[in-house]
Parts: C-alpha cells; structure tokens; sequence
C-alpha cells in the first residue's frame, strides 16, 4: 500500500462551449494532488474521472511542444512544466491563455499566432537555391555566429509571450514577441539572406516599433528565453540597416562535411566563395 | 531594400527625445533658473522681463533656438500620439484618418508656434 502524502486541492477551470454557453464560467473540482504532480497531471486527472468533457491541449509532457500553455492563477505556464507543490496555493485557477480567442475551455485559438509566424517567413532564404534543394556539402558557421541568435532557435511557440504581453492585448493586428523574436532569430543567422523579405513586414506600425519593452514576454517564457532582448536586437538591426551603418556580415561558406575532409579530397575544390548579405 | 519608413521615423523619435532634452534644459536653465547660474559666476538679469524677452526676440540665434524646439516637440508629442491611437484603435482604414489628422494638426501647431517669434524678430 501506497504511504505517499495525499493532500486535496479545489482546482477552479474555466469552462466555456461556444455552442452552448453565452459567457465563460469557473468549474469546481477536488484532485487528490501527490508530490511530483503537475497541473497537466491534474487536468488528465479531473478528464479521465471526474468530467471526460474538459477540453485542453497537451502532447510531449516534457515542455518541448508549446501545447499546454495556460494562465495558471493569473499567469502563464505550461501546465506540463508547472508542479502544483511549487505554486504554494490551497485553490487553483486555471484559465486559457489571455490575448488569444477560446475554442473551447482551455483551448486557445492560435492561429493568429501561426499567421504572423509564417509571414516573417521563418527559414533560412539564400540565393543558392540549388544548394539548398539539393545540397553537396554543409555551412561553415562559426560557434560564436550561432551563439548569437541560439536562445531564440529555443522558441516552442507556446503563445505564453504573447499572452503575457500588454501591446498584444490592446493592438490586435500587432505581430507580437513569438513573431518578432524569431524575425531576429533568422536575420541573425549568417546562413540567412532574407532580410530583404522580412523587413517590409516587421517596419510596420504594429510590427516592432510598435513593442514598448515591458518585458512581460521574457519574464513569463517557460523556456527562458529573451524575446524582449531579441526585438531590441532587431531594432537595432533595423536602424543600422536603414542609416547604412554596421557591420554586414557574409555569407558563411559552404564547405564539405570533416568525414569527407579527411578522405584528403581538396575542401577548396568543392567550397563555394562567400556570398556578400543583401543590405 | 524598400524605404524603411518606419523605421526612420521611429529614429527621429529617439533623436528629438535626446534634443528635446538638451533644448530644454538650456531653456530652464537660461529663463528659469538664474540663481543657480549665479551661483557659477553667470549673471543674467531679470530673464523673463519683457526687455530681456524682447532683446532676445530680436537674435537671430534665439529664433533659430525655438522654432527647432517647437519642431522637435511638435513631431516627438504628435508622433507619440500617433503610436498611441494606432495601438487604441489597430483597423487599416482608422490608420490613414489618424495620419493625416495628426499631420494636419502638427502643421497647424507649427505655423501658430513659430508665427510670434518670426514676427517678433521682424518687429
């Protein structure tokens, strides 16, 4: 028999049918809560026990997909990610995350989000386009020129910046910290030469200028991120860019694997010369 | 690479943020704060009497000095307003009323600024 310490806890969720409720409304349940559980553990447990009908999203577990984003006591976590001893609460609120519209419970509509992704267009863009369908070799990128953009690759798209942050709750149409952090992530990139197509879409009104650096997004980012870092940085990149300033960075080379280096065939004879960066 | 317009008038806020500093300061400190210039040596008398206002009205340099603090107010305040009401109100179709209203509005509160110093340095 077990001995582990059970302690009960009323979990308050949100509950909201468009096709049958007018408004939201808090649903009450009582979890038995052991230690190392965590709120996505509750929520599986009010589903498969108490009430099979409580929608939410969730996959990996482990804090690697972004789909458990949810506004737990009035912030943002990954329930996945989030033990309930750690929050320390006899009652617990849980919401769908804020600034997104709800398709049912705690299911946020993120689709706005995945817009304003793709329209920053987010992947490597070269001229080389034949290298890229059908690449010889690999890009010779220095661990210094990853490092400055590599906590952004980190982003799961969760939506918890967006959430959390006040310009994306007044300003609908703004692009919002997920879009505008990855934007850097790729013009940061020295494989990348797509700034030509990304900049039209962020030097807008309510694309970067329009971030007022509260710094909502980089305090709530599960994954410990700095989105406010990464539009700061983009910013910069924009006014370098426009005044002619700065550094331009080429192109990294293409050159052959090390495997194939050793096999003494001439690395020279198959690298392409470096590409200069559209300004 | 398209004109960056955003970007550079983004640029000019942060420019006239910096030089509405320094033109401010030189205005309180010269017309408002005469006793701690006294206190360095730097005796200017009566500053906000009428003769001392109309002395100065007749230079040149101060007319150079307000009119380009008037236009850097003008765009930083209205500019400010403008981020403000796009973000209150985001609809492309309210975007272009703003602009030009607040467009409008900066030229008419630039040619009323810079009317009284203009035709008191003609006087």
């Amino acid at each position: 028999m077990s001995t582990e310490k059970v302690k009960k806890l009323k979990f308050k969720v949100q509950r909201f049918n468009p096709e049958e409720d007018r408004a939201p409304h808090l649903q009450e349940f009582i979890v038995p809560v052991i230690h190392g559980m965590t709120m996505l553990d509750a929520l599986f447990y009010i589903k498969e026990n108490l009430d099979s009908s409580l929608s939410f999203r969730s996959s990996c577990r482990m804090a690697i997909c972004g789909s458990c984003g949810m506004l737990i006591n009035n912030y943002p976590y990954l329930a996945c990610h989030t033990q309930i001893e750690e929050l320390k609460a006899e009652t617990l609120e849980i919401k769908p995350l804020p600034n997104f519209a709800v398709i049912k419970d705690l299911v946020p509509n993120i689709l706005p989000m995945g817009l304003k992704h793709r329209s920053i267009k987010p992947y490597i863009i070269r001229p080389d386009a034949q290298e890229m369908e059908n690449p010889t070799a690999e890009f010779c990128q220095k661990p210094e020129e990853l490092n400055s953009f590599l906590q952004f690759s980190y982003c799961v798209k969760c939506g918890i910046c967006i959430s959390a942050c006040p310009t994306s709750a007044s300003d609908k149409l703004f692009l919002g910290p997920q879009a505008l952090t990855q934007c850097y992530r790729y013009c940061a990139d020295t494989r990348d030469n797509g700034t030509k197509d990304r900049f039209p879409v962020v030097d807008t009104d309510h694309g970067v200028w329009h971030c007022h650096l509260a710094g909502a997004c980089s305090e709530a980012c599960p994954k410990g991120l700095d989105p406010a870092l990464g539009i700061q940085l983009l910013k910069r990149l924009l006014v370098t860019r426009a005044l002619g300033i700065g550094r331009k960075q080429p192109l990294v080379p293409i050159v052959l694997p090390p495997t194939v280096s050793k096999l003494k065939i001439a690395a020279p004879e198959f690298s392409v010369p470096p590409i200069q960066r559209e300004t | 690479m398209r004109r960056m317009r955003h970007t550079y008038v983004w640029f000019a806020q942060l420019v006239t943020a910096a030089l509405i500093a320094a033109f401010l300061g030189i205005h309180m400190v010269l017309m408002h704060l005469e006793d701690i210039l006294g206190f360095f040596g730097v005796e200017i008398h009566e500053p906000t009497s009428w003769g001392s206002m109309i002395e100065r009205a007749g230079k040149g340099s101060w007319l150079a000095f307000y009119i380009l603090f008037l236009a850097f107010v003008v765009y930083h305040g209205l500019n400010g307003l403008r981020g403000i009401l796009l973000e209150l109100m985001p609809s492309p179709k309210v975007e272009r009323v703003i602009n030009w209203t607040i467009i409008a509005l900066g030229v008419i509160a630039f040619a009323l600024g810079t009317y009284v110093p203009v035709a008191l340095f003609q006087s």
